[in-house]
């Protein structure tokens, strides 16, 4: 049953441009780290999205983008899963 | 000041203190809007220490975007201050969807 995520953690993370991505279940606990994410940042990610969605409950799950000079960390709440990516744009 | 009510397509703005009081500065439909600036106190407060080991020597989060399919927020952290503008969009689908009818 792992496969499949392992395979689209692994696929994300050989992207160009990716340096990292983890996935957190609906309580904040990992369900797979690829590349340069902690997978302690799981529970912090999961509760992100469950504070953005505080904003519009009723609206679908919008695309959370988090950036500084060099790097961009995008969250997105799908069902239960929550999944980051994290992306360097100092290139 | 730059005045964020010149910015196109925002359709409301709100500057907060990084305590989360609001400012003067609110208009459109985020004025004096406080449910909404706790939500994003707490949101900016998260934000802070993400993943030590993707974003190391603390750099902090400048820019945080929140992106709804016909709209989306903009928050930025400058001066202290939190500066957030409401946007409208013009998405891709909308626009796909509006075409055959145009033709009618």
């Amino acid at each position: 049953m792992e496969k499949n995520l392992e395979k689209t953690l692994d696929d994300i993370n050989n992207t160009e441009g990716i340096i990292g991505c983890i996935l957190a279940d609906h309580a904040g606990l990992c369900l797979g780290a690829k590349g340069n994410a902690s997978t302690d940042s799981a529970g912090i990610i999961a509760a992100i999205a469950d504070q953005v969605t505080k904003l519009e409950p009723k609206s679908p799950p919008p695309v959370i983008s988090l950036q500084n000079d060099s790097r961009k960390c995008l969250i997105q709440r799908q069902g239960a899963v929550v999944g980051a990516i994290y992306k360097d744009i100092s290139m | 000041m730059l005045s964020l009510e010149r910015i196109p397509d925002q359709i409301g703005h709100l500057v907060l203190t990084e305590d989360g009081a609001v400012l003067t500065v609110s208009g459109g439909e985020l004025e004096n809007d406080e449910r909404f600036a706790n939500i994003i106190i707490g949101l900016v407060t998260l934000t802070n220490k993400i993943d030590p080991k993707a974003f190391p020597n603390n750099e902090a989060f400048d820019k945080i975007s929140i992106t709804y399919p016909d709209h989306c927020y903009i928050i930025c952290l400058s001066n202290k201050k939190i500066h957030i503008v409401k946007k409208r969009l013009l998405s891709l689908t909308s626009a796909t969807v509006e075409q055959p009818l145009i033709d009618v």
